[in-house]
C-alpha cells in the first residue's frame, strides 16, 4: 500500500475513523467524486487517492466556516476552494497541524476569467515534507478587494505574491514591499490580464538621431486583423451546456 | 534526566533539545488548555486533542527518547517540539477565527464552475 498521509500511527484517524460528523461534511467532498469512487467508499483508505481524499474529508470538517468546496482532480490532486476571508485560516491549519505540516509554498499563481463575477482565482500549490504530499488551495478576488498576504506563513511568498501584483493587479495586503518585480520601472497595466492587448500599449526603439532609446504609443505597421483563435473541432464535448446543444441542433435542422 | 545523548539533530538550526520531556510536556498542557476554550464539538478540537493525548501518553510512559521517537513516528524529538509549538501557535489563532462555525457565504455562482465558457449560460 503506498502510504501518503499516515507516518506509522502518527494519524491514526485519517486511516480508519470516518465518523458521524465527517458524513455530514462529506457531502462537499461527494460532488467531486465519480460515482465509481463513491460505491466503494467504505471510510478505509486503500490507495493515496483514498488517503487525499480522506485527508479533504478531514480538512473539510475542521474548517466548515471558510472551506467551500473540497475536490480531486483525475490525476489525484487535492484542491481545496476557500472563501477568501479564510485564506489565512485555512493556509495556517495546513502548515501548522499535526497531521498536515504543509511546509512549503512550493507556488503562487492565478488566472484571470472575465467572465465571473470575482474574475482572479487564486492558486497556492502547498508541499508537505512529512508525508510526502501536495495540496492545492484555490480562492478568489476581484481588482478592487484585497486579498490576506501569506509572507507571514511563508517567505516564499514575498516574491510570488508580487509576480501576482505585476501581472494580474491583486492586491495583498499586509505585504511588506508590494511593488513591480517582472515589468519595466515606470510600466503601466498588467500584463497578464485578458483585457491586455497582446502587443501592450508602448514600443521601445533606438532613436539615431536623439542617441538614445525612445518609449513610443505602439503602432502596428499592418492593418488590424481579425484573429479566429476557435478551433475546428469540438472542445469539451463532454461540458456542453443544454442551451449550447438545443441551438446548435436547432441550426441543423435549419440547415437540412 | 541522563543527559544530552547525542551531539547534533543533523538539521540546519535545530539544536538538541536539553530537557525533551519537561519541553514536550509544559507544550502539551498548554495546547490542551487553549483546546478547552473552544466548544466541545469542534472537529478542530476533538482531532487535535486526540493527537495531543496519545503523545502526550506515550511521552509519560517512556523514559527513553529513542523509544518516544519510535513510537511517535514523526521525526526527532526535536522536530516533534517544533510541531507542538506550531500547534500552540495554530490553537491560539484558531481561537480568534472560530472556524467551527457553519460556513460564512455561499460561493458566488459559477465561481468554480469548470471550463469557464461555460458559467456565462
Amino acid at each position: 500500500m503506498i502510504s501518503i498521509l499516515s507516518v506509522k500511527n502518527s494519524i491514526p484517524f485519517l486511516a480508519n475513523s470516518l465518523t458521524h460528523t465527517t458524513r455530514r461534511y462529506s457531502k462537499k467532498v461527494a460532488k467531486l467524486c465519480s460515482e465509481s469512487d463513491l460505491a466503494k467508499d467504505d471510510g478505509k483508505a486503500h490507495t493515496a487517492r483514498d488517503q487525499l481524499k480522506n485527508f479533504g474529508k478531514y480538512v473539510a470538517e475542521c474548517i466548515p466556516k471558510y472551506i467551500e468546496k473540497v475536490q480531486i482532480t483525475n490525476s489525484s490532486e487535492l484542491e481545496v476552494l476557500v472563501d477568501p476571508d479564510g485564506l489565512k485560516c485555512v493556509i495556517s491549519f495546513l502548515k501548522d497541524h499535526h497531521s498536515a505540516q504543509f511546509e512549503s509554498l512550493v507556488d503562487l499563481t492565478a488566472l484571470d476569467i472575465p467572465s465571473r463575477p470575482h474574475r482572479f482565482e487564486l492558486v497556492y500549490n502547498l508541499l508537505s515534507f512529512r508525508y510526502n504530499s501536495r495540496i492545492r488551495v484555490k480562492t478568489y478576488t476581484d481588482e478592487l478587494t484585497p486579498v490576506d498576504s501569506v509572507t507571514g506563513l511563508y517567505k516564499s511568498a514575498d516574491w510570488l505574491e508580487r509576480e501576482v501584483w505585476d501581472m494580474y493587479g491583486v492586491f495583498f495586503a499586509n505585504h511588506p514591499d508590494l511593488r513591480r518585480i517582472l515589468t519595466d520601472y515606470g510600466f503601466e497595466g498588467h500584463p497578464f490580464r485578458k483585457d491586455f492587448p497582446l502587443s501592450g500599449y508602448v514600443e521601445l526603439r533606438y532613436d539615431d538621431e536623439k542617441k538614445r532609446v525612445v518609449c513610443e504609443p505602439v503602432e502596428l505597421a499592418q492593418e488590424f486583423r481579425q484573429f479566429d483563435l476557435s478551433a475546428p473541432w469540438e472542445q469539451f464535448s463532454k461540458y456542453k451546456s443544454k442551451q449550447e446543444a438545443a441551438e446548435n441542433s436547432k441550426a441543423e435542422k435549419n440547415v437540412k | 534526566m541522563a543527559g544530552v545523548s547525542k551531539i547534533t539533530t543533523g538539521l540546519t538550526g535545530l539544536a538538541v533539545a536539553a530537557k525533551p520531556h519537561h519541553t514536550l510536556g509544559v507544550l502539551y498542557s498548554k495546547i490542551l488548555r487553549t483546546l478547552q476554550k473552544m466548544p466541545q464539538d469542534a472537529a478542530y478540537r476533538r482531532h487535535t486533542e486526540i493527537i495531543i493525548n496519545e503523545r502526550a501518553q506515550i511521552l509519560k510512559s517512556n523514559s527513553d527518547i529513542e523509544v518516544v521517537e519510535n513510537q511517535i513516528g514523526c521525526g526527532q524529538i526535536e522536530e516533534v517540539i517544533v510541531q507542538a509549538e506550531n500547534e500552540l501557535i495554530l490553537a491560539r489563532k484558531m481561537l480568534n477565527w472560530k472556524p467551527w462555525e457553519p460556513l460564512l457565504r455561499e460561493a458566488p455562482p459559477n465561481q468554480w464552475a469548470w471550463p469557464p465558457a461555460q458559467a456565462k449560460n
